[in-house]
């Protein structure tokens, strides 16, 4: 047997030698190599899949935020409409208010220039009688220095009543 | 110059280092240690989440042993447990195959007390093999018991349940003590051989016609440490199990 050994060249101190440096080889690998490069895989690994993770939680957040979006702007819009509508209302309401006013203050000025005319027309006829009881007046004297005995104020009074009733008719008529 | 093949079939002892003898593929199996320890310790220092190229590499490397492993012992957890004994003895087994090829392995001689060979591949001398086959055999009963307690380890060589029982766990005994003969020897022979090979042929024919049987050693090389890997495996596999009650 230990023949058969010696002639393999089976040597315990070379058996030793290899298995010390298989463990020595075994030992370097797995501090140095195994182990830091699975944890580096795993890491790895979880990076990815928290990555692939994020990615689809953004584009959720990305749909709510679109929809938020969309219906923000429809209820601003009806928003805009309500306060346009309510403007127009208002607007409306003032318009009539104003038109109202106004109507009415055209109505006062009408009135007023109405009683103005009355008032210079009143003052026109005025001047008129007395113009022309002066010209009868004037006519009368005339006459009675012609004929001094023959004054009658009751003639004057008629006639003067009578030339007050023709320019009345007169002016009726132009009317 | 030396005329005539030089086979020899134990490792050329080179000269001693306190009591222990240094051979040639004691040399060559320490260069591989401080080239595979040292590119380790290397990429640890630039092991990054972005891996580089050499990190690409060793991840993928260690990406496909991972996944023979779940095969064979059914889960991820299990495969990382074992992975580096599994991974070491890949590598260490594929590189001692390999480094046998390189040019100068021997051809470039020392002349100490006789004239030898400086390397020799390690895998094509028994002392390296049968020391792996038999820390693999040892390791893998160490990591039955743990996973599966002693007493349920041992009822698998010692039962006495029934005679049948018996009989087979003598059997998976010899059994055991035979995983050692045949894991060495296998690795061994195939590599002696392929030496034994190229040497021939180079001698015969030393140009061109020695390519082909390169190539073939390449691919032998690989697929005895596939080998070696894949039995360690299987047998850990089975240790780890509870035995199947029939």
């Amino acid at each position: 047997m230990s023949e058969l050994l010696q002639q393999l060249g089976i040597d315990w101190r070379l058996l030793l030698s290899q298995a010390v440096n298989f463990g020595l080889l075994l030992a370097i690998l797995s501090f140095f190599l195994y182990k830091p490069l699975l944890q580096l895989m795993k890491e790895r690994e979880k990076r990815i899949k928290e990555g692939l993770t994020k990615a689809e939680e953004a584009d959720a957040h990305l749909k709510d935020a679109q929809t938020l979006k969309v219906q923000k702007l429809k209820e601003a819009e009806a928003e805009a409409l309500t306060v346009l509508r309510q403007a127009e209302a208002r607007a409306k309401t003032h318009e009539a208010k104003l038109l109202e006013a106004a109507k009415q203050k055209e109505a006062e000025a009408l009135a007023q220039a109405k009683r103005l005319a009355e008032a210079e027309r009143e003052e026109t006829r005025r001047e008129t009688r007395r113009e022309a009881a002066a010209l009868v007046k004037e006519a009368l004297i005339k006459t009675v220095e012609l004929n001094p005995k023959a004054v009658d104020e009751a003639l004057i009074a008629k006639a003067v009543t009578h030339i007050y009733e023709g320019t009345r008719s007169y002016e009726n008529t132009k009317k | 110059m030396e005329t005539g093949i030089h086979i020899s079939i134990k490792a050329e002892e080179l000269f001693h280092i306190g009591g222990f003898p240094v051979t040639n593929g004691v040399l060559l199996s320490f260069l591989i240690l401080l080239l595979l320890g040292g590119g380790a310790l290397l990429l640890r220092r630039k092991l990054a989440l972005i891996p580089g190229m050499l990190q690409n590499l060793a991840e993928w490397v260690l990406e496909g042993i991972l996944s023979i492993m779940d095969g064979i012992l059914g889960s991820r957890y299990q495969s990382e447990r074992y992975l580096p004994l599994i991974a070491t003895l890949f590598l260490i087994v594929l590189f001692s195959n390999w480094f046998g090829l390189l040019p100068g392995v021997g051809s470039i001689v020392f002349h100490g007390e006789e004239t030898s060979p400086l390397f020799r591949a390690p895998s094509s001398d028994l002392n390296f093999t049968l020391a792996l086959a038999l820390i693999t055999v040892i390791t893998v009963n160490i990591l039955g018991v743990v996973a599966i307690g002693a007493g349920s380890h041992i009822k698998k060589f010692l039962n006495f349940r029934s005679p049948l029982a018996f009989f087979t766990g003598i059997l998976e005994f010899i059994s055991e003590c035979a995983r050692i003969i045949s894991f060495s020897f296998r690795l061994f022979g195939n590599i002696f051989a392929g030496e034994v090979l190229l040497t021939v042929v180079s001698f015969l024919l030393p140009y061109v016609v020695p390519v082909p049987f390169f190539f073939l050693e390449v691919f032998v090389g690989f697929i005895q440490a596939f080998i070696f890997a894949m039995l360690a495996l299987v047998f850990t596999g089975m240790a780890v199990q509870e035995h199947q009650h029939s």
